[in-house]
């Protein structure tokens, strides 16, 4: 899915949002950044439990998989030239070092 | 030196003990050899800031004086602010760095509206007097050629040793915030540090450095604030963690900083400024500030080695984080004794502190069970405690003039422990029950460059 794509879904769900809950979101944030996306998701939902509006439910699904998609999309098209090259090697993971203080 | 000009914790808190005569050449006046004979005698000691000849400053004192207030200054703006925000999460890296510049701005008017006076001025031993307040008293009459000048230092002129004092409270206040980093409102957050400035960084300042002081009257030694400025922001972190509660997803989610690059550079900046901060506690720009600048120099660098050790050792590498975040521990640690230890004593310093800082940072953090973001309590809280102690064991009398007592260090420190935990935990309370202090669960996790300023860090 392309980013105008999780563009148009996210501008939809921050009308319906405003209209029906009066929460103001950041449109373009919501498809550019997956935690803000999936807390709006999240705020959807539970609005739409707590408010009794199931329309809400439709779109915070679309919102979630247009995400997730995003973040499992396969990688652009790259020249033979440049795959075939020596490709330097994956970055390790992020150390758990960070969990429960940074030194 | 004149036999009561005693000495009692170094230049910055020179006790001029009324009537003592500055008359004689080998005299000291608050902590510089008379010019001249005539100069001497024409200038009568001062136990409060008042007027002098200009003729009677000291250009090259003043110079100096200039610069390591320039120097410290730097420490803060940008160091610790880069420092710190190297140390954040992506999301948090502006709201960290506004914090810092808020603080530094704040902080200054508050002192030229009454802290500074409150901190450096005689009243009694627990709070200073009203003779500077309202951004009143540092004059310069061109006409009449007078200047003020402070007690504590009337060799250079009160506005540089006004400012020179500020850039310490500045920077005081400026590291508490690696305590609360990621979790406190904005606003509240500048009502709380202007509070705690006023009311915990004054009185403890004017304890240890005005001649007044009660526990400079004790004899405390502290060359330039290991206890005033390291213990003390050390100890208000404590508390603000405590109080505040830990960041969300702490203990089960990776924290990782977002550039580390930023907090080598800040930790540079900050190796740099310490030598404004240690060799300018001298006063003077003389073979003491010299010495001083060596010590201080010695105790970054064995610090960052042995942190350096004892993370190799015991994780297996040696990081950036640690190299940097040990030369900082020596620095706290050397911070109290600069002026009074040997090279050789500052080299024992930094390589106990880089030791004991690392545990600081891993070992007592995880038996506190506080979230103390950055490790404000384990490099600076434990820091300045190790450099305060080893300062009454080191301290050398042919250097400062007096000797050193383990005990009068430990009284000293614990008084400033107890008070700035206390205090700092009444007006976190205050606070929060007048505004709040903890952001909102929603602005934490969108973190708090968009939800408190609506800025976005580019890139």
């Amino acid at each position: 899915m392309r980013h105008s794509e999780r563009l148009a879904i996210a501008a939809h769900l921050h009308v319906l949002l405003r209209r029906k809950t009066g929460r103001v979101t950041d449109t373009e944030w919501m498809a550019a950044d997956r935690a803000y996306a999936l807390e709006i998701v999240r705020f959807t939902r539970e609005r739409a439990q707590s408010d009794g509006l199931p329309e809400l439910n439709e779109w915070a699904d679309k919102l979630e998989a247009a995400t997730y998609q995003a973040a499992a999309a396969p990688a652009p098209r790259r020249p033979l030239a440049q795959a075939l090259a020596p490709q330097p090697p994956d970055p390790p993971p992020v150390p758990d070092r960070y969990v429960g203080g940074i030194r | 030196m004149h036999p009561t000009a005693k000495q009692l914790i170094g230049p910055k808190a020179r006790k001029v003990a009324a009537g003592a005569a500055a008359l004689a050449g080998s005299a000291w006046i608050g902590g510089a050899v008379a010019q001249t004979e005539a100069a001497a005698a024409a200038a009568p000691a001062l136990v409060r800031p008042g007027l002098v000849p200009v003729s009677s400053l000291s250009g090259a004192d003043t110079a100096w004086m200039m610069t390591a207030t320039a120097l410290v200054l730097l420490m803060t703006l940008p160091g610790v602010a880069l420092f710190y925000a190297g140390m954040v999460r992506r999301k948090n890296v502006l709201n960290t760095l506004a914090c810092v510049v808020a603080i530094a701005a704040l902080v200054s008017l508050l002192w030229f509206a009454g802290t500074y006076s409150w901190a450096f001025t005689p009243g009694s031993a627990w709070w200073g007097g009203q003779a500077r307040v309202g951004f009143g008293g540092l004059d310069f009459d061109l006409a009449g050629g007078l200047v003020a000048v402070s007690h504590i230092a009337p060799h250079i002129p009160e506005s540089v040793y006004a400012m020179f004092q500020l850039t310490f409270a500045i920077i005081t206040a400026a590291l508490v915030v690696g305590a609360f980093v990621e979790r406190m409102r904005f606003a509240a957050m500048l009502v709380f540090i202007g509070l705690w400035s006023a009311l915990v960084y004054t009185p403890i300042a004017h304890w240890v450095w005005e001649p007044g002081g009660w526990l400079a009257k004790m004899g405390v030694l502290d060359f330039a604030g290991g206890s005033v400025v390291h213990v003390n922001a050390g100890m208000a972190g404590l508390a603000c963690a405590w109080y505040l509660g830990p960041r969300r997803g702490y203990g089960r989610e990776a924290f990782e900083p977002y550039n580390l690059g930023f907090t080598m550079a800040g930790a540079a900046l900050l190796w740099v400024g310490w030598f404004g901060f240690n060799a300018g506690s001298a006063v003077a720009a003389d073979g003491r500030a010299g010495l001083a600048m060596a010590t201080t120099h010695i105790a970054a660098a064995a610090g960052a080695l042995s942190w350096m050790l004892a993370e190799a050792l015991l994780r297996g590498r040696a990081s950036l984080l640690g190299l940097c975040s040990g030369l900082v521990g020596g620095l706290v640690a050397i911070t109290p004794a600069a002026g009074f230890v040997t090279p050789l004593s500052a080299l024992v310093i930094g390589l106990v502190a880089g030791l004991a800082c690392y545990w600081g940072a891993t070992g007592i953090k995880r038996l506190l069970r506080v979230d103390d973001s950055l490790d404000v309590f384990g490099v600076h809280g434990i820091g300045g405690i190790v450099g305060s102690l080893l300062t009454g064991l080191l301290a050398d009398p042919r250097i400062g003039g007096v000797s050193g007592s383990v005990v009068t260090q430990a009284l000293g420190v614990g008084a400033v422990m107890a008070f700035s935990l206390a205090g700092t935990a009444l007006l976190l309370w205050l606070v929060d029950a007048a505004l709040g202090l903890r952001v909102a669960e929603r602005d934490e996790l969108a973190g708090l460059d968009l939800a408190l300023h609506r800025e976005r860090i580019g890139g």
